[in-house]
């Protein structure tokens, strides 16, 4: 254990382990810290951000890297995490909903409610706000069917959501001839949601910080944060997916809930598609599900944040750490290969770190009997 | 074994159930009620295709369609069983990607071996690949489509290095008894499938009629029941896995086979398409129920489809709308067919 990146959990985990289990304050410091490390996803997922950062700048400053690994590109790199957060959390919500609950949909609800939203902003020519919304219901009324399906009518979640992902899927490439939108309104979106600004005040002393983090992410962290943690609904979410059977008993409407966080990750995946139509700058039918898609990465964050597959475990701060490393993480990569190796290598880390941290789940299950 | 909580409290398994009225009563039959639906279905697509397109009844267009039908049913009978044990696996489009390039790149074009042996290290690697899924969700004890999601972006790495940004072209014609052409049929059915058929065959009468067949079946009912009934539980995860693998080596000699060009999204959502198939034919996502029967119909039916839509002129990304009713259509019919029998 190399003691100085080990600073931060040492402040801030032996509080948090003390104050919730009174009787284990007698093991001992170094014991503690490797219990905070694999029980608690933030503190292992703090370190390791540290680690990667740390691990890039002595490369860049040895020169290793194709650019500088400074703030200036560690900020603008955060453009990529706005719509890996925001479905992140949309999984969360639905993971935690427990009975197997996955969303393997949402990459195809962002393509669908992009062409949504490049038809009415692009062609209709409808007001932004009214183009926003109506694209939001529509990922809310994708995601409620996959919500009916799975709570009404008792669908495995898997199985429901890759029946909606075909569809939905499917249709966003017929609806307009597999051509995308990129009209005049649609390609100026790229400046008001998707660029660097300055922040007031502060902003001479930080770098800029792409628009879309304050527009879109922040305002979606802390509205669901608010709902899991400060609303009725919020702690219903958690008591289903810990046990649903309990919570039918203590007359928690146990389908409507689950169906709303259905509905709910379909509203996020709305949100997200107006995202990438700016940061495309451009109305694309494949948007979410070219390549790996966005559905897989976005469980791959929610799993690695500490979120437990089997539901009614997982938080809104796991997500944003997990979001973090991998954003930051990958843009060093970007830096240290050249060509296609860089993306390559991404694969390679986010699939070691997926299995790691998969490992060390069941490690810290059975070893201290829960991970937080 | 938290992650069996939210399953066992679903649909009880339906296959070996304690009963002294006979062998009949234990299994259920060898015809599902699920697969005379599937066949009835393909059977009146087939019709309607037959009446609409005259050109869908001939050899030159039934051909193609049981061909690519094969890789599909082939790594289907291994997802069937991953499924039954209650695992699901979902590195079978990266894992088809490793096996191809290496088949088409490294032993075809770069070294000009032959079919035996193309055949023999496609179908190692794919079983190195599914040993290490198998390893890590069996003795790692971590649910399997997290496993399976962080070793495919593994593989994928692993197959796009070695197609180093380009495409496999010039792919020499070894593979020909196995793919598409005059050579690669008997009697003018593709070997491909033919090879399906056998292999679906003797899996589906494995799993019916052994013991080791069977305990696949327990462990996906109660996994901890099944252990104390003395099924070596790991192992039988670990070979769930294997297999297919193996089977996925073998899937990617047909696909090589398919061209002589081999593009880097080889394999890309072939994972989908295979638990769609899987899933359609009946095969119980919660695990301890399911029949490989049904998947290769399953698989039969997707691609009826799809050949479908091309040959009706329609656009050919609608057959994903179909393939997606498909699945609810035929899980909610298996739904409420299960509640039926629950009520009696």
């Amino acid at each position: 254990m190399t003691v100085p990146t080990l600073s931060e959990p040492e402040a801030t985990a032996p509080d948090k382990r003390s104050g919730a289990r009174g009787p284990e304050r007698a093991e001992s410091l170094p014991a503690r810290v490797i219990r905070a490390l694999l029980t608690q996803r933030i503190v292992l997922l703090a370190v390791l951000i540290v680690l990667v950062v740390v691990y890039f700048m002595v490369l860049g400053a040895n020169g290793y890297l194709t650019a500088a690994y400074d703030f200036d590109y560690m900020s603008a790199a955060l453009i990529n995490a706005v719509p890996l957060a925001m479905l992140g959390f949309a999984e969360l919500i639905v993971i935690l909903s427990g009975r197997g609950g996955i969303d393997l949909s949402v990459g195809a609800i962002v393509s669908l409610a992009g062409m949504i939203f490049g038809f009415a902003y692009g062609q209709w020519g409808w007001p932004l706000w009214l183009s926003i919304l109506i694209t939001v219901i529509v990922g809310g009324v994708l995601g409620l069917i996959n919500g009916i399906l799975v709570a009404y009518i008792g669908f495995p979640a898997l199985i429901a959501t890759l029946a909606t992902y075909y569809a939905y899927k499917s249709l966003a490439v017929v609806i307009n001839n597999q051509r995308p939108i990129s009209t005049r309104p649609i390609q100026d979106l790229y400046d008001s949601t998707a660029r660097s600004v300055q922040l007031p005040v502060i902003g001479a002393w930080i770098p800029d910080v792409p628009k879309g983090i304050f527009l879109f992410l922040l305002p979606t962290m802390i509205v669901v944060w608010l709902l899991l943690a400060r609303t009725t609904y919020g702690r219903r979410v958690y008591a289903i997916g810990t046990n649903d059977v309990a919570a039918r008993w203590s007359a928690i409407g146990v389908r409507a809930t689950r169906a709303g966080a259905y509905m709910i990750s379909g509203l996020i995946s709305g949100l997200v598609a107006v995202v990438t139509v700016g940061q495309f700058a451009s109305a694309r039918p494949d948007a979410g599900v070219s390549g790996n898609g966005m559905a897989l990465p976005a469980i791959t964050i929610a799993v690695l944040g500490g979120v437990a597959i089997t539901g009614g475990i997982g938080r809104v701060s796991g997500i944003v750490l997990a979001t973090v490393l991998i954003v930051w993480m990958n843009a060093g990569i970007r830096l240290a290969f050249e060509g296609n190796a860089g993306p390559q290598n991404q694969l390679l880390a986010l699939g070691l770190l997926l299995v790691f941290a998969a490992l060390l789940n069941g490690f810290a299950l059975r070893r201290y009997g829960g991970a937080g | 074994m938290s992650i069996d909580v939210a399953q066992r409290d679903q649909t009880p398994p339906s296959g070996p159930e304690p009963t002294t009225k006979g062998r009949h009563r234990v299994l259920s039959p060898p015809v599902t009620g699920q697969e005379l639906v599937l066949i009835g279905v393909i059977a009146v697509l087939w019709a309607i295709l037959a009446f609409t397109t005259p050109a869908f009844f001939t050899p030159s267009s039934i051909q193609p369609l049981v061909a690519s039908v094969a890789p599909i049913a082939l790594i289907g009978i291994g997802m069937t069983v991953v499924i039954i044990t209650g695992g699901i696996d979902v590195s079978v489009g990266a894992a088809i990607a490793v096996c191809s390039v290496i088949t088409a790149k490294l032993v075809l074009v770069q070294a000009g071996q032959s079919l035996p042996v193309a055949l023999i290290i496609s179908v190692i690697v794919g079983g190195l690949l599914g040993l290490l899924n198998g390893v890590l969700i069996a003795y790692g004890r971590v649910h399997a489509i997290i496993i399976t999601f962080g070793t495919a972006n593994i593989f994928l790495w692993i197959a796009l290095k070695i197609f180093n940004s380009t495409t496999v072209n010039n792919i020499p014609d070894t593979l020909a008894p196995l793919g598409n052409g005059a050579p690669g049929r008997t009697f003018g059915v593709p070997n491909s499938f033919l090879i399906t058929v056998v292999l679906a065959a003797i899996a589906w009468y494995y799993l019916r009629h052994t013991a080791g067949g069977r305990h696949f079946f327990a462990i996906g009912g109660d996994q901890l029941a099944a252990q104390l009934a003395g099924v070596k539980v790991r192992q039988r995860i670990l070979a769930a896995y294997l297999l297919t693998g193996l089977l996925v080596g073998l899937a990617s000699t047909f696909v090589v086979a398919q061209g002589s060009n081999l593009g880097q999204n080889v394999g890309n959502g072939k994972e989908l398409a295979v638990i769609a198939a899987v899933v359609i034919g009946g095969t119980s996502i919660t695990g301890g129920r399911g029949s490989v029967l049904g998947t290769v119909l399953g698989a039969l039916l997707v691609q009826t489809v799809a050949s479908g839509v091309t040959q009706l002129g329609w656009r050919s990304e609608l057959s994903d709308l179909f393939v997606g009713v498909a699945i609810i259509i035929a899980v909610g019919a298996d739904l409420l067919r299960e509640r039926a029998r629950r009520k009696r």
